[in-house]
């Protein structure tokens, strides 16, 4: 059982519901300690001035907010405090949408909801965003900073995911292609079919962050003393006429499928 | 002082305080370049980011305003360190160092290629959203857009999206290609065993639920609906906040601090966030259409070259906040 991180309160309307969460990433991330070359001692990071290189010490230390290049506002702890916001553990639904209203480059960090005492309300809720199809979205402080997040539902459960902010995200009006790149219709309907023969379920499983293992097994020989020989692969793309590719593409699909 | 740590990056060493300042100059710079390869039909494209920093970084400075910096020095001489002098050690369960050479680190390095290799194509409403992690635009690179163009009619007409994996700087990224608005955008997707599954985390199995209970909830959804979001629904209020208190602030000159090379206080976000917004208009204008247009989603004014040039000669004039013209790029050069 994964240990809870946060506890909140869903509010929505009159209605809440009291629940528990929980990350839904593992960081798998390999870390490592910076050294000396020389002597493999530990590195230390410190804070010096530009100018003179002298050392500051951290009670000395302020931060400013940049106007242009050159010009910035220097702010006090104090100010930094003010910016603190309230505490609370509501989770304060604001709006609902359709799933689909909400592009993949909103999300940003996943987490998981469970019940906290109350599984009825729980599941409920999850099944109601089910059943309308709908993505809330809600505001909530944790840990002195606020936060937009996406409300989900997955099989059952509820999700939570923390949005970038409006002005993180670049949007396009529609982009209307120059004619003579346009595509051709009998390209277009190559390309459909090739799309077709080499269509899927998504199946993450089949991808393994194949770097990461051999980064390990490189470590676990390391550790005991050994070396490693790494063999590597490689991989080459032939280039035709636009038409004449897809055609050869899906013939090579197509084998494949055979095969 | 706590123990430098860092997650491996191969390609790009982490800075130090004596590495060379950038120049702000509009140089085109995507973060990578490569071909899509769909079926044999190769498609060369520039990746560029398609979100930007929030705009609450701060400047690390001293009580008196001097530019502070940072540097690595060796625990145990004291002696300043440059990136040549740093080399990485794993501390493995029993405490011990496990000191990995650049060398070989690079041995087991993904080759290094320019491929977007499409695998398959698969329904966009299969992928969970917990796999999206960093959206990316496309834009097209070759002398003809008109394969670009055809991998986007052809996902739109389908519904279709694209699974590929890719290198840059020394990882292997699986992406999902999407189209975007008449644009490619790369979303690299979390790998299986990053992602946790209700089960995994332990959450009881899901009981029987009271449709009356149901039904209230639905209720309350139903009343809170709207067919889109507006832009303040997403709106950056700690931003806000942090932009009105320097707003206030800034009249007492006591406050203001006049310094070159003032440093992020978050060194992860060092990246020129700006500069890829200027690339991604000039590149989608001279490869698609003349008539391209980028906002951010909170205002619908367009994010031009010349508005943003206008916006710094205005800001060099007179030292107001202008929260929708600035970016990250033109504070810190």
């Amino acid at each position: 059982m994964a240990r809870a991180m946060w506890k909140g309160l869903i509010a929505l309307g009159k209605q809440t519901v009291a629940v528990k969460m929980y990350s839904a990433v593992e960081d798998r991330s390999i870390r490592f300690h910076m050294l000396h070359k020389k002597d493999h001692a530990p590195v230390e990071q410190h804070i010096i001035r530009k100018d003179t290189g002298e050392d500051v010490r951290r009670e000395d230390i302020r931060k400013a907010f940049s106007l242009d290049n050159d010009t910035a506002v220097i702010l006090q702890p104090e100010d930094l405090d003010k910016l603190v916001p309230p505490e609370s553990r509501d989770i304060q639904l604001c709006r609902f949408v359709n799933a689909t209203v909400l592009g993949d480059q909103w999300y940003d960090r996943p987490y998981y909801l469970g019940p906290d005492a109350d599984e009825p309300s729980y599941f409920a809720l999850a099944r109601a965003l089910e059943t309308t199809n709908m993505i809330g979205i809600a505001r909530w402080v944790m840990r002195k900073k606020r936060y937009i997040g996406a409300l989900t539902s997955i099989n059952g459960y509820l999700a939570l995911s923390t949005m970038r902010r409006a002005d993180q995200v670049l949007k396009f009006a529609e982009i209307e292609p120059a004619s003579n790149m346009k595509p051709l219709p009998n390209e277009l309907k190559l390309a459909q079919q090739l799309v077709s023969s080499i269509e899927a379920d998504f199946n993450p499983q089949l991808w393994k962050n194949e770097y990461r293992q051999r980064l390990l097994k490189l470590i676990e020989a390391r550790a005991r003393g050994e070396k490693l020989t790494p063999v590597k692969i490689k991989k080459k793309a032939a280039q035709v006429s636009l038409a004449d590719s897809l055609k050869a593409s899906i013939a090579a699909a197509r084998e494949k499928k055979v095969a | 002082m706590p123990k430098a740590k860092s997650t491996y990056r191969p390609k790009k060493k982490t800075h130090s305080v004596d590495a060379p300042e950038k120049t702000s100059g509009a140089a085109v710079r995507p973060l990578w370049s490569g071909t899509i390869t769909f079926g044999l039909v190769s498609i060369p494209v520039d990746l560029l980011s398609a979100v930007r920093p929030r705009q609450t970084a701060m400047k690390l400075i001293d009580k008196e305003g001097h530019a502070l910096g940072r540097q690595y020095r060796c625990s145990k001489d004291g002696k300043k360190l440059v990136n040549e002098d740093l080399i990485r050690g794993y501390e493995t369960d029993d405490g011990k160092m496990v000191v990995i050479t650049d060398e070989e680190f690079e041995s087991v390095a993904p080759e290094m290629s320019a491929d977007i290799n499409l695998i398959n194509f698969v329904s966009a409403d299969q992928i969970p959203p917990v796999y999206f992690q960093k959206p990316f635009y496309l834009a097209p690179a070759g002398k003809s857009s008109k394969a670009y163009n055809l991998l986007v009619a052809t996902m739109e007409h389908t519904g279709r999206v694209g699974i590929g994996n890719f290198v840059m700087r020394g990882h292997e990224y699986l992406v999902a290609i999407v189209s975007d608005n008449g644009v490619l955008r790369a979303d690299t997707l979390r790998y299986a065993d990053e992602v946790r599954t209700a089960d995994s985390i332990g959450l009881p199995k899901p009981s029987k639920v009271a449709s009356e209970l149901v039904n209230q909830f639905s209720k309350s959804i139903t009343e809170l609906k709207r067919n889109e979001l507006s832009a303040e629904e997403l709106e950056d209020r700690d931003a806000e906040e942090l932009q009105a208190l320097v707003k206030a602030k800034q009249k007492d000159s006591s406050n203001v601090v006049h310094q070159h090379a003032l440093e992020s206080d978050d060194p992860e976000s060092s990246s020129d966030g700006g500069a890829q917004i200027i690339d991604l208009m000039a590149v989608l204008r001279r490869s698609l259409s003349k008539r391209a247009v980028v906002t951010n989603a909170q205002s619908s004014t367009p994010i031009s070259l010349d508005e943003r040039r206008a916006s710094k000669r205005a800001t060099n004039a007179k030292p107001v906040i202008k929260k929708k013209a600035r970016t990250r790029k033109s504070r810190k050069s």
